[in-house]
């Protein structure tokens, strides 16, 4: 007997009580328990709720992330990604003593240093600026050296190494890609530092610069929290207005729910895009009447769906069997047709937080949303369309956060409807 | 014998406004309720017997609306009570049972929370625990483990959740439970056992159970007497005895015979000819003359009243029993 009961153990034997009924555990436990959710498998929500976490992690605390400020001006324009931007460098004899511009000052009653740059290229004006920026250092030097070079134009670089190598100059200011292809002439000659100091050299943008030469990829993090701001507090404006209003008119009924009907119809008829474009227009830009006009826009869909909703949830006979025990119209209300509602909300929701996300960026391209001051997805967008044919990285990477938070928010919320309703939970 | 009548209903008309104008689906019924009795309320699909069993409870919205009548429930008068005292007798003195077990229960709410809901609506200063304590006993009483309490109505069986909603009416110890096709979705093994759990909680509770079902069977095993409806009206109410014995009224014969029979030895069975008459435009006189065996002329012109029935406490409404009637009858001839 006891053998037979081995062989077949009952469920409460086996299993513990948690794992017999999902209904009594946690949230976190039952999501990792449920197999399958809402139209994709398990992985395909976990990796959702992976990107909306770093999203929301990026947009909470995005100075760690970003290497520079979202206004910043950090390199030469147009950069695409991991290019190194030229820089001028200075070259000089291999067995030159002098590392940076500063070593080529000399006592104020001395020879002035001569220093070639080949004619016609930013160089030149680089060094100009460069060496008075210097000069101007130094003016309370107690050794009395200033930086004043005499600055030789050559033709073509060739010569103006060659200048250097003949001892004309004491060294040359040229453009470090430049010097890469003709190093190999001038095995006498070597790349001492770039004149511009560290900020030039960092250079190498992961995502490139746009064409006032700030970081797109910085602009793109600091983006983040507009995103994430006008994403969310439109949706949830809407909600709040929206799932009430739906609420009460499709339980109410008669000429209330006429009358908003006919309101909320009015509005939805208008496509989305333009009448937030209207509500802007009147109200001006700032992130508030965005986010204002992005919520009047989507409290119809919530209306709509609560209202249905509503509608046939208040015809099922669980709701007939409430009032058969008592219960009251605020009641029935808010135990029984609310909770049987909240999961078709919860899914516009997530949808919605990315709708919103892509008005809000189309308002910006069209130029009513944000100062471009502000680090935000649609105007970087609207900017770099105008370059499109010769920097496809200004568009490309907006583009894409743009999807890729859109898409897992979407994920998500379906995958949260299945946790959070027990009805469609599997077991 | 004199017995306590418990509910009292008076010439309750009930109709549904629709386009092509108001449908009488219940019409000028008129009955007593017994305390401590099972009533069964028979009746083809469409005759009313359910809109009957909501207008018990002024349970109707929308278009069905109680046009007339008095529902005279353990003294008091249910028409003249407002909406809010209505409420505090649903459920407390009165619950109902759904045909449908499936959809009955709030499938986004627990087991426990709509027994303590309902304990708390009628009795506000209860505490969850108090509540939750007596719910358990409750369907412990009922035969459900106490453990599954904290389960959602679709974790349980169709006959569990039909055990749930009788615990939901017994939960304030209501005195009357009407039970809108309990069993209808349930197979008859289930059925059975429900049929026998009723039986037991109105021997233990001196419940009274208005008992709304097509199915005859169920009323002849369980029922103390029954009333027949057809077209939204009353056509005879009796005890089970005397109303399966002899039956008056020719479509409770027809019922009858339509039920099929291990006796029957390969007769054909017996078939109503004709089909229930639409309520928007009834016939004249008695509403079942159209399908009547033994329809008179009295039959198709004037409506026959409800009354006892000479020698038997049965009543019917049914010219057959009436003297005018049989007079008339006989000059014909």
């Amino acid at each position: 007997m006891a053998t037979n009961k081995k062989e077949f153990p009952t469920p409460e034997e086996e299993l513990a009580p948690w794992e017999q009924d999902l209904g009594q555990v946690g949230i976190l436990r039952s999501a990792l328990r449920a197999r399958k959710w809402y139209g994709a498998d398990w992985w395909f929500v976990a990796i959702s709720m992976v990107m909306v976490a770093v999203f929301l992690i990026i947009a909470f605390f995005p100075a760690p992330f970003a290497p520079y400020g979202p206004n910043e001006i950090v390199g030469s324009s147009f950069l695409a990604p991991g290019e190194t931007p030229p820089v001028p460098v200075l070259i000089i004899p291999q067995d030159s003593m002098v590392e940076t511009l500063e070593d080529l000052a000399v006592p104020a009653d001395s020879d002035r240093p001569s220093i070639a740059v080949e004619q016609g290229l930013p160089t030149s004006t680089a060094l100009r600026e460069q060496a008075q920026a210097i000069d101007d250092l130094l003016k309370d030097n107690p050794e009395g050296l200033r930086l004043r070079p005499r600055i030789e134009r050559f033709n073509l670089l060739e010569d103006t190494l060659q200048a250097v190598v003949d001892g004309e100059v004491q060294a040359a200011v040229v453009q470090s890609t430049d010097f890469k292809v003709v190093s190999s002439q001038f095995p006498t000659l070597r790349q001492a530092e770039s004149i511009m100091g560290d900020t030039a050299t960092a250079g190498n943008f992961l995502l490139g610069t746009n064409d006032i030469g700030q970081d797109v990829f910085s602009r793109l993090i600091w983006g983040a929290q507009v995103a994430l701001l006008i994403g969310f507090s439109s949706s949830i404006v809407a909600l709040v207005l929206g799932v009430p209003l739906g609420l009460i008119a499709a339980f109410v009924g008669g000429a209330l729910d006429r009358y908003l009907s006919l309101l909320m119809d009015s509005l939805y008829a208008f496509p989305g895009l333009i009448l937030a474009i209207a509500i802007t227009a009147i109200l001006g830009p700032s992130v508030f009447n965005i986010i204002v006009a992005i919520a009047v826009v989507y409290i119809p869909t919530y209306y709509r769906i609560v209202r249905g909703q509503t509608f046939s949830v208040k015809e099922e006979i669980y709701v007939e069997a409430a009032r058969s025990i008592g219960a009251r119209r605020l009641e029935i209300l808010r135990r029984y047709i609310f909770p049987n509602v909240i999961p078709s909300v919860a899914i516009i929701f997530s949808v919605n937080v990315a709708d919103a996300i892509l008005t809000g960026a189309g308002l910006s391209f069209l130029g009513l949303g944000l100062p471009p001051t502000i680090a935000d997805w649609g105007i970087d967008l609207a900017r770099g369309q105008r370059f499109i044919q010769t920097a496809w990285w200004l568009i490309t990477f907006p583009g894409f956060a743009i999807m890729l938070v859109v898409l897992a928010f979407t994920l998500m919320g379906e995958g949260l409807m299945e946790i959070f309703n027990p009805k469609l939970r599997e077991r | 014998m004199p017995r306590d009548i418990l509910y009292s209903i008076k010439n309750l008309n009930v109709e549904y406004k629709t386009r092509a104008g108001a449908v009488r689906a219940v019409d000028n019924v008129s009955m007593d309720v017994f305390r401590g009795e099972i009533l069964g309320l028979v009746g083809e699909s469409g005759c009313g017997k359910s809109t009957l069993g909501k207008a018990l409870m002024r349970l109707h919205t929308g278009p069905a609306k109680i046009t007339g009548g008095e529902l005279w429930f353990d003294g008091q008068d249910l028409m003249t009570l407002s909406d809010r005292e209505m409420a505090d007798i649903r459920g407390a003195d009165i619950g109902m049972i759904f045909q449908d077990p499936m959809t009955s229960l709030n499938p986004v709410q627990r087991i426990v929370d709509h027994l303590v809901e309902t304990i708390q609506t009628h009795e506000a200063g209860t505490s969850d625990k108090e509540a939750e304590a007596r719910a358990e006993e409750l369907v412990e009483h009922l035969g459900i483990r106490r453990e599954r309490l904290s389960e959602y109505p679709h974790q349980m069986s169709g006959g569990m959740r039909q055990r749930v909603m009788i615990s939901l009416a017994l939960a304030l110890n209501s005195k009357l439970v009407i039970a809108d096709e309990p069993t209808t979705s349930l197979d008859v093994i289930v059925e059975y056992q429900f049929l026998d759990l009723l039986h037991k909680l109105r021997d233990e509770f001196g419940l009274t159970i208005i008992l709304i079902t097509h199915n005859i069977g169920v009323v002849a095993e369980i029922a103390d007497r029954l009333a027949v409806m057809y077209a939204g009206k009353l056509v005879e109410l009796g005890d089970c005895f005397g109303c399966f014995g002899s039956p008056k009224h020719p479509y409770t014969q027809g019922l009858l015979k339509a039920v099929p029979n291990i006796k029957l030895d390969g007769e054909e069975l017996y078939k109503m000819t004709g089909e229930p008459p639409n309520l928007l435009r009834p016939p004249k006189g008695c509403r079942f003359h159209p399908r009547c065996p033994q329809v008179m002329d009295i039959c198709r012109t004037q409506e026959p009243p409800f009354e006892h029935v000479e020698g038997t406490d049965q009543m019917t409404a049914c010219w057959l029993y009436q003297e005018v009637a049989a007079g008339q009858e006989k000059n014909h001839a």
